[in-house]
């Protein structure tokens, strides 16, 4: 009789699905209390998955100069390959972007330019005309995108090209400034989404207000670009005749669902607490909506940081960050569960005592979790890139 | 027209000046300048970690920083810089590890601005005091750090005795 009735609980007890994660890898081969590897790029595009392999970007300064690397796990391979230089003088913030059947489109500033290469085998090539920097790529719909901040005068404006794919080669196609007039303050980490419809949504952040909004604009083609609205529903200001308003920082974009695209960032509304993960949604009419916060309340009286957004054409979408609400600074999650954001939960290696930070995260075609962070166990420690995959059961 | 334009670029200047950044006339420089001619000066380095368009950056820029003997005072015993918390502009700390100005308020798990921290003239931490602050808190804050009180007690335990 109590078997019967312990069987009934069981039964009648919701299965709760959750990511199931995988042994922790190591991605750089390289580590020493002096080198100090990076994951920082504009979208956050560290890691990328084409067809079963895994692509991770990152810089360190193991040359004495900061380079730029690329390593590739393939899907049947237990570890990371051994990793590639991308670049030859000092390089900054690289991003990497899945191509399919295990081939990579990296891009990274360099010499005062962006640069892309098609791996593995392709040769580099220079993107921007101009002065240039914080580069990032994005493909949907048949196209692949790059969007950077580029010298126009005395600021930096935003710059989207469609890039073409020729023989193992990534050539601009047509780049065009966002806006045509020349910026009137500072603009810069742009983040790039290609929609399922083959429309083109940057983001980015912008100073013409006197202080850091990330504004959006859409494109139905990727030439012509709809005058910039704010990601922000947040009427920032000054205050009683003081500064300029809250800072909202390092906007990330991400495709969702069929025709969705979805941004999040660091923002600064709620002043005295640092800066909270915000979200909103664009279901496919080219507006976002309202702000929705994507920390729990247990996050709530501190600061989040390195936040970025994923999503597949499912519908499913996760936002990562890393915060210390648990003593150190751990990363953790959030998935999207049609309604809000459910309850946050860190991502098991790299949780715990040390520093687990920096996380950059991608979603394959099969529904899987690909995150990627830095982890430091002590001050004095040398970091290492983590790497683990999850799957949603 | 050459006066118009002048006009236009002076009002221009005022206007950023005003609305964020170092408070007017200091001579606050960036992270790796403001290390490096610490080295060499052997003061240590007041560090003003402010946001674009921050209010409270505003409001103690007018209301604290504009007292001229609080002026002649960090200008001539300090080696002033200035961060921006959301710059992307880049900067090497002493340990040599390269980060942008951005991510150096990760690393002072800064949680609102104006942010004020004091370093040693190799670029080690003393203190780091966030908010609003008034004139005699930075003329205690002075005496703590340039007096060499950090070595034995902390801010707290040196204000609570000062006389």
């Amino acid at each position: 009789m109590r078997a019967a009735a312990l069987l009934l609980v069981m039964l009648a007890a919701p299965t709760q699905a959750a990511w199931e994660w995988g042994e922790a890898l190591t991605v750089n081969p390289v580590q020493g209390a002096a080198v100090f590897p990076h994951l920082e790029s504009a979208n956050r595009q560290g890691v990328a998955v084409s067809g079963d392999s895994v692509g991770v970007v990152w810089e360190d300064n193991r040359d004495g100069t900061p380079q730029c690397y690329l390593a590739i796990k393939p899907g049947a391979a237990a570890e990371f390959q051994p990793e590639i230089r991308l670049s030859q003088s000092a390089c900054y913030e690289p991003v990497v972007l899945a191509l399919g059947a295990g081939r990579f489109a990296a891009a990274w500033e360099e010499a005062g330019s962006v640069h892309a290469r098609v791996l593995p085998g392709g040769g580099a090539s220079k993107l921007a005309a101009a002065e240039a920097a914080q580069v990032t790529l994005a493909a949907g719909a048949g196209g692949i995108y790059a969007a950077w901040a580029e010298q126009a005068g005395r600021f930096r404006r935003i710059v989207v090209a469609r890039l073409a794919l020729a023989a193992d080669t990534l050539g601009v196609e047509a780049a065009r400034p966002v806006e045509a007039k020349v910026p009137s303050n500072e603009q810069g980490w742009p983040a790039l989404a290609v929609a399922g419809d083959g429309s083109v949504t940057v983001a980015w952040e912008d100073r013409r207000e006197r202080h850091t909004v990330p504004l959006v604009s859409h494109s139905r083609d990727g030439r012509r670009f709809s005058p910039p609205a704010r990601l922000t529903d947040h009427k920032s200001g000054s205050v009683d005749g003081l500064g300029a308003g809250s800072g909202a920082m390092r906007p990330t974009l991400a495709t969702w669902g069929p025709r969705g695209v979805v941004a999040v960032w660091l923002d600064k509304r709620d002043f005295l607490s640092g800066y909270d993960v915000y979200a909103a949604f664009d279901p496919g009419k080219r507006r976002f909506g309202k702000n929705l916060r994507v920390q729990d309340s247990f996050g709530d009286n501190m600061a989040q940081w390195h936040a970025q957004v994923v999503g597949d054409a499912s519908g499913r979408l996760v936002a990562v960050w890393d915060d210390e609400r648990d003593g150190t600074p751990d990363v953790w999650l959030a998935n999207w569960n049609g309604k809000s954001f459910d309850d946050n939960v860190a991502v098991p290696a790299a949780a715990g005592a040390g520093a687990q930070s920096d996380p950059v995260a991608a979603l394959d075609a099969s529904g899987r979790l690909h995150v990627v962070w830095l982890e430091r166990t002590d001050a004095q420690a040398a970091t290492r890139i983590r790497y683990a995959r999850a799957e949603w059961r | 027209m050459n006066l118009i334009k002048s006009v236009v670029a002076a009002i221009c200047l005022w206007a950023s000046a005003a609305l964020a950044d170092p408070p007017p006339g200091y001579p606050f420089v960036g992270f790796d300048a403001g290390l490096a001619a610490a080295r060499t000066s052997g003061k240590p380095i007041f560090l003003y970690f402010g946001r674009y368009g921050c209010a409270w950056c505003d409001h103690t820029n007018k209301k604290t920083f504009s007292d001229a003997a609080l002026k002649k005072l960090y200008t001539a015993n300090y080696e002033l810089v200035y961060v921006d918390a959301e710059s992307g502009k880049r900067l090497t700390l002493p340990s040599g590890e390269r980060i942008t100005e951005a991510e150096l308020g990760v690393r002072l798990k800064a949680f609102a601005t104006p942010l004020f921290v004091y370093l040693t003239p190799q670029g080690d931490k003393i203190v780091q005091i966030p908010g609003f602050k008034t004139v005699q808190d930075f003329r205690d804050y002075d005496r703590y750090v340039r007096g060499g009180h950090y070595k034995q007690k902390t801010l707290l335990e040196f204000l609570g005795s000062k006389s």
